[in-house]
Formats: structure tokens, sequence, C-alpha cells
């Protein structure tokens, strides 16, 4: 198999579908998403090409669906999903599914339609009611006023005119010389309503248009009024309008009209008006029950449709989509076969094999498809089988580049060093715990977290990798085992191999500042090391951090340069796979010298040093004590530099014997290695392309005395041929030549100088542990430590505050930020450190026709 | 350092107008569009480019009219979004763009209801951009003085309305005259905005607006052959910003026939190479659509210089150009009468 390591093998075809058959084969072959057809008619428009009127028809029906789907959210009818996945119906029960649509969609329209007339009869209808309860409050306000004989309008504005005086606004302003003289004074008035919105303007325009000589008062209508159109909820206001003249009413009238103001009868007697508001009262009522039963009828509709209404979509989206991939193909002359061309997985042929042969039947065809394998120099697109537990991997991998045809991919190695190199920088186990609790929840609860698609962005993000959050966070425990540190605490599980002296009293303890332990004296160190990870007694040390940091250093670079030595062999896989001699010997070969001569050997130092020095206090050991240990940085700078070691008194100068010579020939290897890369690869090619030509030349001598009546020519025709393309290329290739150079240029210092900064760039796995572990021990300290000093009651309840402030930043904080901050940063190096020493990643991605695909792609924007 | 402060307020606006100006349609798009055989081809065709689903809602069959107001729509909703997010100078700038528009209305409103049409047939054809709340009740007015105290007083347009009061009544002439007073006062008006905004805007501006006042200057002088308008009353009509003042307008003014006009524009180079190819004859672009190209050329050239507003601006002629284009595209289609079809303006 080996798919896991190299993206699957693919092939291209050449597929000869009869016509008949071609609509359930593709079919088939879109419920087995594992074959991307080509587009063979790729100067044809869109709508030029030979299934756009079926493509077009699908289109009308989700156009239908979609209507039918507005009016069902609109109602709040829960949309049954099943989650059963249809077969894409035969293209005959696509006039059934149009005429089942048509019908639905004519059916609501009408309903539809008739609430909307309904409806606008119950607004007028309100709007009435509001008018005359409204005006009523007008008309009475003035009752048994000064002269109660008159006209109760007439009262009304020189009462009110008379009370108001000057007092609001523009619109009394024209009164008073108009109501001395009540006699030849006839106000008629208008009544209506008006959205409130637009009262300002209105009342503007009226006083402007109409010279003042109008009066409007105004009452808003409480309740929201509903929109027969756009159902929506408007706010509007009663009013009424009084004037003179017929000249002033049709200018009223058009202002009113250009406004929207709807405006309504409104009889002038109070009896009329009350037998009106009865009247108008019944009719609601009346209104009302035919509108409930308009509601009902459009539910029913609706609550019928919801069922199916998922059902539908797909099916209609699987319809749309074998008609789009139909287009794709070429029609034979005859008209009788379809031919398309795709990539295939090798593999599967088998199994696209049966899908076809399945469609045939289904469409009781009785030719068979035929499944041409074709030759090609086209480079095929790459496919990784993914399970949901590789394919977020293969995902942080693909969004570096799709890895060349058949190339080697990192993907599986990096489903453990990627959570553990994000562990190094991470490492603490209660952070851990929580990261892994969390991924664990959405890994357990995966089917119903993934039932219920979210928009939320982050959340997809997260659900998207919760395999990898699940692992980094194992992998923090793990780590924070070692560390010994769990919210910037140690536990000390099997009892500290660290005592402190046994003859000290309460007071000398007290008294010192400090106490210093040995570890060469046996009574204050065990001699054995703490069984797993670090002794708890280093929580308490003051020199915790500079013992810390020496070790993470260390161990950062130990790390670094077995992940890097592990990406260079991986370039050893490809070369052997893809026959690449001279790689091997130009490229691989220096390049693994190079990185084991200089940095591997760096690594083995360390061992060394942790080996041979250890605590004592013993004089005759003085050349392996802690006072002759070298620095590693600086033995390694020196031996790069060709110096000696500077050594304390005492000291051997060299770490083991023949130390120097062999430094000194580690180097020069290494540096003989620089211009064998730069050099070597080049020059060979150069020098093959020379000795090409010249026999080349030397066969077409040959050839041509030959062609000279001999039978032989056929067989040596060919050749020839072929030679003089390639020599052709490579005579114009001078340039080539030159870019040859320039590129191995390019690689080699990129490999050399990445080498050291590479290494360097390693240490970031120290320079975040110890941040995280810092923060982490702020956190405490500054934070929860303070709830803790609290005595007595008080002490509970501070605490009770201080954790949950606490609680939130550690998750805000260490697990969020930091996490996210280690996840780049270990994303780094892997994209940067790792893969660079062997990945192309120049590939394109296999995009197979599937309607899965189509299907979540389709559904995505409707759920907005 | 002038980026910087531009990119404040402007930058973004600025990224999302040159976004939108990346939708507009290319030449390759019009040969495809050309070919359609139906209005449905041109749905499907409209939809492989930046309109998207802009159609899918609407039922079949299509009207030409449903994609002109479709077109239309998505335009405005564009402007608008850019609009609300804009911060002064630019929202000024912007909304100086809008009142072009509702002269248009106005002008559209009056001559309506002068022929007797109900205003609410009227009001859907008004331009949405043009739209101001005052706006449906214009047929209150009578006269110019009524129209200007009962309803524009309160509009944006007021001060652009002061020289038309004095006309005595609404009729065809007078509408038309006011129309163009309305305009005149507008364009010097955008055109003063422009130069005080200084810097490219006012380099960008300015020229298009110029060339603007000119195309008006001449067509109306074009249009005024064999009516009773007088040369004086003519002369006041002309927009006054615009390369052809002051020497060009007085001859202008005096012009007496086409053939005046164009030896008027023989003095102006980019005038003169307009007049050249046009002509009335089959087969002979007219000079509105020359005047449309030569527009088009300068509103593209906006997009060549950065941090000013003129790119709005020019992205909302183009985007017109390109709507009207479309439409007459699909009219053309629809009606199977496809030897003019080529007389569309390609935009890039």
């Amino acid at each position: 198999m080996g798919s896991l390591f190299r993206s699957a093998e693919m092939t291209l075809c050449q597929l000869f579908l009869q016509s008949e058959a071609a609509y359930a084969c593709v079919s088939e072959l879109g419920e087995l998403g594992l074959v991307q057809f080509r587009d063979l008619n790729p100067d044809v428009n869109a709508f030029q090409r030979k299934f756009v009127n079926e493509v077009r028809r699908c289109d009308e029906m989700e156009r239908k669906l979609r209507y039918l789907e507005k009016e069902i959210k609109k109602d709040g009818i829960p949309m049954l999903d099943t989650g059963e996945n249809p077969e894409a119906p035969q293209p005959r029960e696509m006039i059934d599914l149009e005429a089942t649509f048509e019908k639905l969609e004519n059916e609501l329209r009408e309903v539809n339609q008739n609430a909307e007339a309904l409806k606008r009869n119950f607004l007028e209808l309100t709007e009435l009611k509001q008018i005359l309860r409204k005006t009523q409050v007008f008309f009475d306000e003035h009752e048994g006023g000064v002269n109660p004989t008159e006209s109760m309008t007439r009262a009304l504005i020189s009462e009110d005119s008379i009370a108001r005086q000057g007092a609001l606004g523009p619109v009394q302003l024209g009164f008073p010389e108009k109501s001395i003289d009540p006699e030849e004074f006839f106000p008629c008035f208008v009544a209506g309503v008006i959205l409130r919105e637009r009262i300002p303007a209105f009342e503007r325009m009226l006083w402007r248009a109409c010279r003042g000589n109008v009066f409007l008062r105004q009452a808003e209508i409480e309740t929201p009024l509903e929109d027969p159109s756009t159902s929506d909820q408007v706010f509007k206001s009663v009013f009424i309008i009084f004037f003179q003249g017929d000249q002033l009413k049709t200018r009223v009238k058009k202002i009113c009209e250009g406004f929207r103001a709807t405006l309504y009868p409104c009889p002038e007697a109070p009896a009329d008006r009350r037998e009106m508001a009865m009247g108008v009262m019944t009719r609601i009522e009346d209104l009302n029950t035919v509108l409930g039963q308009t509601q009902d009828h459009r539910h029913r509709v609706l609550v019928a449709a919801a069922k199916n209404i998922k059902n539908w979509f797909v099916k209609v989206r699987k319809i749309k989509a074998i008609y789009h991939t139909l287009n794709l193909f070429n029609l034979d002359v005859t008209q009788k076969c379809l031919i398309a061309e795709c990539w295939v997985p090798v593999l599967d042929l088998e199994t696209i094999q049966l899908a076809l042969r399945r469609g045939t039947e289904r469409s009781g065809s009785s030719v068979p498809p035929i499944l041409n394998r074709m030759e090609t120099c086209e480079e095929p697109p790459t496919y990784n089988h993914t399970n949901k537990f590789t394919s977020a991997f293969q995902a942080l991998i693909d969004s570096y580049g799709v890895a060349s045809y058949r190339e080697m991919n990192p993907a599986p190695y990096t489903i453990i060093t990627f959570p553990f190199l994000f562990a190094v920088m991470f490492g603490d186990m209660g952070h851990g715990l929580i990261m892994a609790l969390f991924g664990g929840w959405m890994v357990l609860k995966e089917k119903q977290l993934a039932s219920k698609k979210s928009d939320s962005e982050i959340w997809t993000i997260f659900f998207g990798g919760r395999y990898i959050i699940f692992l980094m966070g194992l992998f923090s425990v793990y780590t924070g085992l070692i560390y010994n540190d769990i919210f910037s605490k140690s536990v000390n599980i099997f009892g500290s191999k660290w005592m402190v002296n046994k003859n000290w009293t309460f007071e000398n303890v007290r008294n010192e500042e400090s106490w210093m332990l040995d570890p060469a004296k046996t009574y204050e160190f065990e001699q054995v090391p703490y069984p797993i990870g670090l002794d708890p007694v280093w929580q308490m040390a003051k020199n915790k951090i500079i013992f810390q940091n020496a070790y993470k250093m260390k161990i950062s670079i130990i790390l670094g340069v077995f992940h890097m030595l592990f990406g260079v062999s991986m370039s050893l896989w490809n070369n052997l796979y893809f026959k690449n001699k001279l790689d091997i010997i130009c490229q691989f070969v220096p390049q693994v010298i190079f990185l084991c001569f200089l940095f591997l050997y760096m690594v083995l130092l360390m061992f060394i040093k942790w080996v041979s020095y250890a605590a004592t206090n013993d004089p005759g050991l003085l050349k392996s004590s802690p006072y002759c240990a070298p620095s590693i940085l600086i033995t390694f700078i020196n031996m790069v530099l060709f110096k000696p070691s500077k050594v304390p008194l005492g000291c051997d100068d060299e770490m083991f014997a023949g130390q120097m010579v062999i430094q000194k020939l580690l180097v020069v290897c290494a540096l003989i290695c620089v211009p064998w890369m730069l050099l070597a690869k080049p020059i060979i090619i150069m020098r093959n392309q020379k000795k090409l030509s010249y026999s080349l030349s030397h066969q077409q001598m040959q050839s041509a005395a030959t062609e000279n009546g001999d039978a032989s020519v056929g067989a040596t025709d060919q050749q020839p041929m072929q030679n003089a393309t390639q020599v052709s290329a490579g005579h114009g290739g001078e340039d080539e030549m030159t870019e040859m150079f320039i590129h191995q240029g390019i690689h080699t210092i990129e490999y050399v100088l990445g080498s050291v900064s590479h290494t360097a760039s390693y240490l970031r796995l120290w320079a975040l542990s110890l941040a995280h572990a810092q923060l982490s021990d702020v956190l405490w300290n500054m934070v929860l430590s303070k709830g803790l000093i609290v005595e007595d009651w008080r002490g509970g309840v501070a605490l009770y505050v201080i954790f949950t402030f606490w609680a939130c930043l550690t998750v805000s904080i260490l697990v969020l930020m930091e996490g996210l901050s280690a996840f780049l940063h270990t994303l780094r190096l892997h994209w940067v450190e790792f893969q660079s020493k062997f990945y192309a990643g120049l590939g394109h991605a296999f995009q197979p026709f599937s309607f899965e695909v189509i299907l979540d792609t389709a559904s995505a924007p409707v759920e907005e | 350092m002038k980026g910087c402060l531009f990119n404040i307020d402007g930058g973004y606006l600025e990224g999302l107008c040159r976004g939108f100006k990346c939708g507009i349609l290319k030449q390759a798009d019009y040969l495809n569009l050309v070919q359609c055989e139906t209005l449905e081809d041109l749905k499907l065709h409209l939809q492989g480019t930046d309109y998207g689903a802009f159609l899918a809602n609407e039922p079949s069959p299509l009207a030409v009219s449903t994609i002109d107001d479709k077109l239309r729509e998505k335009l405005v909703i564009e402007f608008q979004h850019l609009r609300n997010h804009a911060v002064e100078p630019l929202s000024t700038f912007l909304d100086f763009i809008t009142y072009s528009y509702m002269i248009d209305n106005i002008i559209l409103l009056i001559t309506g209801t002068l022929h007797q049409r109900p205003i609410s047939e009227l009001i859907p054809k008004c331009h949405p951009l043009g739209s101001f709340e005052q706006m449906e009740a214009i047929h209150v007015a009578a006269t110019p003085a009524e129209l200007y105290n009962a309803v524009l007083v309160d509009t944006p347009l007021a001060p652009f309305f002061v020289d038309c009061i004095s006309e005595q009544d609404l009729d065809e002439m007078n509408i038309e005259i006011i129309r163009n007073t309305l305009y005149k006062a507008y364009l010097e008006a955008f055109f003063s905005f422009c130069k005080d905004i200084g810097g490219t805007t006012a380099d960008c501006m300015c020229e298009i607006l110029a060339f603007e006042a000119d195309r008006r200057a001449i067509i109306i002088t074009i249009n005024s052959f064999g009516t009773e308008l007088s040369k004086d009353d003519r002369a006041k009509l002309y927009p006054r910003c615009g390369k052809l003042n002051p020497d060009g307008l007085a001859a202008l003014a005096r012009a007496e026939d086409y053939d005046q006009v164009k030896a008027v524009a023989e003095y102006y180079a980019e005038y003169s190479k307009l007049f050249e190819g046009a002509g009335n004859n089959p087969g002979d672009k007219t000079l509105e659509d020359k005047f449309f190209e030569h527009e088009v050329r300068l509103n593209v050239n906006a997009f060549l210089q950065q941090f000013h507003f003129g790119v709005f601006y020019s992205y909302l002629k183009l985007k017109e150009q390109e709507c009207r284009n479309i439409v007459w595209i699909s009219e053309c289609v629809a009606q199977k009468h496809r030897t003019k079809i080529d007389n569309y303006i390609p935009i890039f």
C-alpha cells in the first residue's frame, strides 16, 4: 500500500459512455467520489454546452425550492433533516419533481396573495379603527366647549387656537387671524394614517405648501402594524388635518399621496362615527376568522413541504451536478456515446468499474461502458487517502503546499512530531489536561457536533482540528510530567531525592536567607535521580531557571538536530523513488555529512558531558567534576574556528582522547561538502550533455553513411530524431546551464546557512517553554496565591472570587493564547525547518467529482 | 505620507471600490454575451461573472426590464454601502454624486405630472440613488417658485435652484431650462468642491467634470437648433467649468448650425477627434456614443492614480455604462435585432 507515505498512484483514463447510460454512470461515480473529470470543451461557452437546458431547469427548480424554504423559515416551521442521502433521481423523474414544485409554488403564491389582500384589508380596517378612536379624543376635548351649538370642528379649532396660540410649532401660527371670523370659515378635514418617521417632513411640507393655512393634529398608534407586502412591523401615526376650501383640499390630498399616507373617511357627527366604529369592529372580527383560516391553510401547505424540502434540495443539486459534469464531456461523432477524460487512482479502478457497471444496469443499457487507461505526460494530481483522523494533519501540510505527485508525504510523521514539539513548548500537566479534555470531548461528541453545522468560523477550525488538539493535550500532559509542572507547581509523587541537613533547627532555617544543597554530599542528595521527570525540589530552588534553561536548551537542540536529520533522510527516499542517483550523490550525501559532522557531533558532546561529569567533592576526581565541565557552546564555536579551548587550572583540555584532531577532521570534511553540493551536480550534468552531443554528432555521421542504400535505416531513424530534440534543448540551454548553477548556488547557500539558523531556530522550543512556565508562575504568584494568604472565613470568600479570576486568565491566556502561539511556532518548525529539507510541494490537489462535497458547499451559503 | 493620511479614512473604501471595479465586465465577457441566443443564456453567462446569482431568484421568462432593475439594484447597494461607511469629506463627495440623480428625478416627475401621469406610475422609474423624502409630493407645485418653496427648500438641491425661481410656469421648455440651469449650478458647485479638496482628487475629478460640462454645453447647443430658445438664454445654460470656458463657450453661443459647433470643437484637440468619426449614417457612431467612449476613457484613467476620490465617481459611471451595455445587448437579444448588437461601449 504505502499510500499513507505517498500520494496515491493516479492514471488518466478515457471513458466511453453510451448516451443513455451516461447519466446513471455519472451519478454512481458522484456517489463514489473518486474521479476527477477534465473539461474537454474549455473553449465552449457555458450556455452553448449540450446539457445547458437541463442545468437551467435545475436552476429553476432550485429557485422554487429556495422560495419554499424562505416561506418555511418565515413561519418558523422546523425543516426535517433526516440526514438521509437520496440517490440522484432518474432524468424522467425530473418532470415529476418540476410539476410538484410548480404546483407547490403556485399554491403558495396564491395563498400568499390572498393572505396579503386580506392583511391589507385588515390593516386598513385597523387603521380606520385607530383613526376613529384617536380622533374621538380630538373631538372630545372640545365637547361642551364655548359654543356647543356650533359645529364641533369649528369649536375645536377656535378653542384650540385660543388655547394654544403661538404655543407649539409653526402649525398654529396661521390661525389667529383666521379664527377671528368664524362665520365664513367652514373647515373641512381629512384623517389618515402615516408612517411615524415621515411625520416631521410631512408637517413641514404641509406648512410650506399651504402657507400655514392648515392645522394638523396627530397621535401615535402604540401597537406596531404589519405591513402586508413585506410583513414588517411598522409604527404609524394617526393624523387629522383641518383646512378650508377646495383648492387646499386637493393640495393636501396630493401631499398625503406623496407621503404615502392613507386617507380614510371620517364622519363629522359623533353618532355616525360611533356607528362606523361598530361596523368596523364587526368587520375586523370577521376578517380575523378568515385570516386565521388562510394562515392555517398556508401552514398546512408549508408543513407538508418542510418534510421533504431537504430531500428535494439534495435531489435537485445532484441532478444539477450530474449535468454540469456531463457538460464537460465530448460528444462522439455518431452522437451515440459521450467521451470523458478523468483522473482516477489506480487502486480504485476496480471499484470504479463496478460503479460503472451498476450505472449501466440501472439505466438498462446493454452496452457496457469502456474505461481505457491513457498515456500522458501531464503531471497527475496528488491524492492522499485520508480518514477523519489524518485529514486534519494532511490539511496542515497541504496549507503549505500540496505535495508533488508521489512525493514523500510528511503528514504521517507530523501526526506524532507535531503534538510532541507543541508539547515541548506547552509542557504543563494542568493546561495540557484542559486541552486534552476539550479535544476529547469534541472527539467523543463528534457525531452530534458534526451534524450541528455551525457558522462560527472559529468553532469550525477548532472542530476540524479536534484530533490535533486532543493529541497536543495528551502530549502536553506527558511533557508536563517530565518538567514536573502543573499550573506552575510541582507534585512530589515519588518523594524528592534531596533532603536538608539532618541537624537543622527551626531557628537557623528561619534565619537563613537560603539553604545551599550540595549534590556531592550524600546526606543532602541520595545519589539516585528522581524516577521520572524533574525532581520537585527544583520548584523551590533559587537557581531553578538557570538549571531548567541549561536542560531545555540542550533538549531543544537535540530534538531539532534529529528532526532535521530525519527530514534530510526523507529526501533519500524521494530520490530513491524517483531514481535520482545524481541527487543522492551530489546532494543527499554531502547534506548528511554536513549536518552530522557539525551538529550531530555537538549533540554527541552534550551526551558526553552528561555522562562523564558528575558532582563530586573528591579532589582525585577533579577532572570529572563540575569544575572542569566545559561549555558545549564555547567548545563548538572553538571547534569551528580551529581554536584550542581554554580550560581552568588542573583540567584536561579535551573531553575525550583525540578530541582536537577529530574535531578538525570533522570541520574540514564538513567544509568540503559545501563545494561538493555547490558544483558537483551542475558539472556532471554539463559533462553528460557534452558527451551526449558528441556521441550524437558521431551517430549522425554514421547514419548519414548508412543511409546510402543500407537497410537498417528504419531502426536508427527514430533515435537521431529523439536525440536531436534533446540536443537542441541542450544547446539552447546555455541559459539553462547558468540558471542551473544559480539554482544550485541558492540551494547550497540555503542549506548551509539554513543548517545553522534552523538549529538555532529550534531554540524556540526552549524559549516558549520558558515563557509559558514563567507566565503561569506569575499568574499563580500574583493572582491565586493572594487568595490563599487571607485567613479565617474571609479567605474562603476571597479565594472564591480570586479563583474565578485566575481560572479565566489561565484558560484565556495560558491555554488559548499560549496554545495558539505554540501551535504557530510548531507549524513553522514543520513547514520551514523540517519540510525544507525534502518537500517540494508543487503538486495540485485531486478534486474528485463527489456529491458529498458538492452538497456540503451548496448548503453552506443557504445556512447563512 | 499623503497615502498614509488618505488611508486613515478612505483606504478601506478605496480598496473596496477598486475591488468592485475588478468585477466590471471585460471585453471577453462582452464577446460571450453578444453570442447569446436568449436572455436565459445571458443570465447563465452573467452568473459566471462578478454578478453571480443576482438573477437566480427571478422566475423565467426574464424581461429586459427585470435585468435592468436588478443591475441597477446591485449598483445601488454597492454605492450605498460605500456611502454608509464614508466620513467627511468623502461622504459629501458621494452625496454630490447623488445630486445629479436627484435632478434627473425631479425633472422626470415634473414632466410626468405635466403629462397627467399618476405619480405612482412615475416613482418606480426614478433612480433610487436620487430619491429624497419630499420627492413623491412634487406634483403639488405648479410653478418653479412653488417648487422651490414647498419641495426643494429642504433638499440639498436648494442652492442650485435659486436661479430658476424667476421662470414663470412649468411647461416643456421651461422644464428643460430648469434642468440645464440646475445641472449647470450643480456641476459648477461640484467642480469647485473638488477644487477645494485639492490634490489628486482635484486633478482627476476636474478633468472628468470639465468634460462633463463641455459635453453638456455642446449638446445643449446642438439640441437648441430649431427651437425657440434664444442665443442669450442658451449661453446662460452653459456650465462654466469646462475647457471650453470662456472662448469656446462664447463661440458656441454664436453657433447657428451643427457645422459651426464642429468648427468650434476643432480648436480643442480632444473634442475635434470626437466630432471626426461621428455621424448619423449607418455604420457611423453617433456623437453621443463618441462622448460616452471618451467619458469611459477618462473614468478608466481615474483608476491609474491612487489616494483620491475620483475612483468612486468613476466606478459609478463605468458601472452605469456597463448597465447600459448589458441592457442594450439584452434588448438586441430579446428583439432578435442582432445587427446593432455590437454598438455597446467596452470598458476594459
